[in-house]
This record gives C-alpha cells, sequence and structure tokens, in this order.
C-alpha cells in the first residue's frame, strides 16, 4: 500500500528542487481554496481566477512557510488576503444582513437543477442560498468553520483574531444564516432541515 | 449575558463545560421550546457539516501547474541567505571602513601639547583619474543594463503570471 505523503512532505519535496509535486498540493486544497473564493466573490470565474492567485502567491512564498501552523491554515490565510483584495479592486458591495431583497444564485452544480422543484427544495441549496447572502467575512468564517474543518484557533490565525473573536463571530454569523435560511424556506424550515 | 442560542451553539461544538452541558441536556429533556430550537439549530450544523464543496474546472490544476513553471523554483529561506555572503559583505565593508580610517589618521597631525586634534583629510590627494577611466564607466553601466533586464524580465514575468 503507497503512504500518503503529508503536505510537509511534499513542500520539502518542492523546497528542494521537485517542483512538479505542488500540483498533488494543489488538487488536494483547491476545492476548499475555491470555495471560500467563492464565498468573496460570488461567481465561478472570478473564482477559479482569485484560487489561480493564491497557489501562485503560496508558491511563490513556500520558501516562508515556517511549519508553526497547518499548511492549510497559511494557505487560507492567503486565499482571505487575495479574496480581499480582490473585492477592494472590484468594489463589490458586500451584501449586509438587511439587503435580502435579491437572492444570489450561486453558479455550482446544484443550481444546474434549478428547473427540478425537489432539487431545489433541499436543504442544501437552500444553504448555498443563505450563504450567500451573507456578508463575505460571515460566509469566510462559516465556510472554515465547516468545510475549512479549522479550529477557532486555526481560524484566529488565518484571519489575524483573537479565537475568542471568532468564536463571537462565528455564533452571530450562524443567527444571521439562520435568519436568512428563516427567509428563504419561510414556515418549512424545520421541515426541509 | 450568554444567550440562550449561544448555549446551545457551544453545547453543539462540544465547548461547554460539564456543568453547562448537563444544563442544557437538563433544559433539552423539560422545556420543549428549548428542544425545539436545539433541533433546529442541530439540523443546521448538521447540514452544514454535510454541505459539499464547491469543485473547480476540470483544469484548474493543469493553469496553476503552467503558471508556475513560469515561476523561479521556491527554495527554503535558510539556503536561501546563505551566511558567507553576508559575513563576506560585512568583511568588505569593514576592511573599507577601516582603510578610510587609516588613511586619514596616517594624514593627520597629533599635537598633543596644546590638545588640539587636527583631523587634515584632503580629497585633492586622492586621484580620481586613475580609477575612473573610460573602460571602467563602460563596465559599471554595462553591469547596470544587466541589472535592469534582469528587473524588467522578472516584472514582466509576473504580471504575465
Amino acid at each position: 500500500m503507497q503512504h500518503k505523503q503529508s503536505d510537509i512532505d511534499l513542500i520539502t519535496e518542492v523546497l528542494s528542487g521537485n517542483t512538479s509535486v505542488y500540483s498533488e498540493l494543489v488538487k488536494r486544497h483547491q476545492r476548499f481554496v475555491f470555495t471560500l473564493a467563492m464565498r468573496f466573490s460570488k461567481n465561478r470565474e472570478d473564482a477559479e481566477e482569485i484560487a489561480q492567485d493564491c497557489f501562485i502567491k503560496a508558491y511563490r512564498a513556500l520558501g516562508t512557510y515556517k511549519q508553526t501552523a497547518k499548511f492549510s491554515t497559511w494557505l487560507y490565510t492567503i486565499t482571505y488576503t487575495t479574496s480581499m483584495s480582490f473585492l477592494r479592486k472590484k468594489r463589490v458591495d458586500v451584501q449586509s444582513i438587511d439587503e435580502a431583497d435579491s437572492i444570489i444564485q450561486l453558479e455550482n452544480h446544484t443550481s444546474d437543477f434549478n428547473a427540478d422543484i425537489v432539487e431545489k427544495k433541499s436543504g442544501y441549496v437552500y444553504l448555498n442560498q443563505a450563504i450567500a447572502l451573507l456578508s463575505a467575512d460571515d460566509a469566510s468564517i462559516i465556510t472554515l468553520f465547516y468545510q475549512g474543518e479549522q479550529s477557532l484557533e486555526e481560524i484566529g490565525k488565518a484571519l489575524k483574531m483573537e479565537s475568542n473573536t471568532v468564536k463571537v463571530k462565528l455564533h452571530r454569523a450562524r443567527i444571521r444564516l439562520k435568519e436568512k435560511l428563516q427567509y428563504l424556506l419561510k414556515d418549512e424550515v424545520k421541515e426541509l432541515l | 449575558m450568554i444567550t440562550m442560542e449561544e448555549e446551545i451553539w457551544d453545547y453543539i461544538d462540544g465547548n461547554s463545560s460539564p456543568q453547562q452541558a448537563l444544563s442544557v441536556q437538563a433544559k433539552i429533556a423539560s422545556d420543549p421550546a428549548y428542544g425545539s430550537l436545539y433541533e433546529e439549530l442541530l439540523a443546521i450544523n448538521d447540514q452544514m457539516n454535510e454541505l459539499e464543496l464547491e469543485e473547480p474546472s476540470m483544469s484548474f490544476t493543469r493553469n496553476v501547474m503552467e503558471q508556475v513553471k513560469l515561476e523561479i523554483a521556491p527554495v527554503s529561506l535558510k539556503t536561501k541567505v546563505d551566511t558567507r555572503i553576508i559575513y563576506s559583505i560585512a568583511a568588505f565593508f569593514i576592511c573599507f571602513i577601516l582603510a578610510i580610517l587609516g588613511y586619514v589618521l596616517s594624514n593627520s597631525t597629533f599635537d598633543f601639547t596644546d590638545i588640539k586634534f587636527n583631523m587634515g583629510f584632503h580629497m585633492e590627494h586622492i586621484d580620481f583619474g586613475k580609477y575612473v577611466t573610460p573602460t571602467s564607466i563602460k563596465i559599471f553601466l554595462f553591469v547596470d543594463l544587466l541589472l535592469a533586464l534582469a528587473f524588467v524580465d522578472s516584472y514582466l514575468r509576473r504580471r504575465r503570471a
């Protein structure tokens, strides 16, 4: 049975000159980096551009990675700052909690089934819609916590915040998420979740 | 003051103390409204944990690796900064400063009887004409040109990336 190399092993190989193994690191983390970028950009094309930019930046700075934190945490710091810069550059209006008039459809694989009423009613579709309605900060904290499987301390490192601040922000983000879900699902929250 | 929802989220995340956990469990069992809220939050939590990640395009890794090929291979910072180079530069500057100091002191006159210290240093004693020749200027400009080309090259590569 082939032993799966850790992120650190792969980084050491890249730093010693075998740069082609960087593709393995990209494959491992691309889905999460892309998802996080989607939370900011709200569309696939921009998210793909941001995600690519993140991996190039990470490659350039690989020599400075100190291995005191997980590689994923370090990479998510780059993703967060790159996404924030993207938002500033594009001047995308980050939607606030009160701004629930328009629903932005995530152009993901689930939205391909819009015609199918049953799929449309599924909890996952509504969850994605609710996350898309959150501000970039709220959406990124929720994504890091649930989908990035990062602890509060690790999220704190990635976002340069105290873990207690992250805890409070996560709590507020979840309250807003629940409100968005209630807005989208009306009385069907309990039935669909 | 911790809210009811916050208390339940702490319990779901496993961040509450054993006493708090027992208190939450008791409230879930005894208070129907509390229990209903717990069920609702737990359902959201479970759905969030099961939510799938977005998938980038099929060519994503290939696109990244194509750009990576244009980059200079990264090296560990420990090997990148060779201490011998740093020591050589330091030694050069120390020697240079000592040489100037020696020259100044050798051309100075000391008179301790009147407690006068005359640090006479005349630039005109140095014959710059010996060093600044047309050839040395050409070499200097050529090195500058090489450095400028290297800088423009790295700048254009970064922009292309």
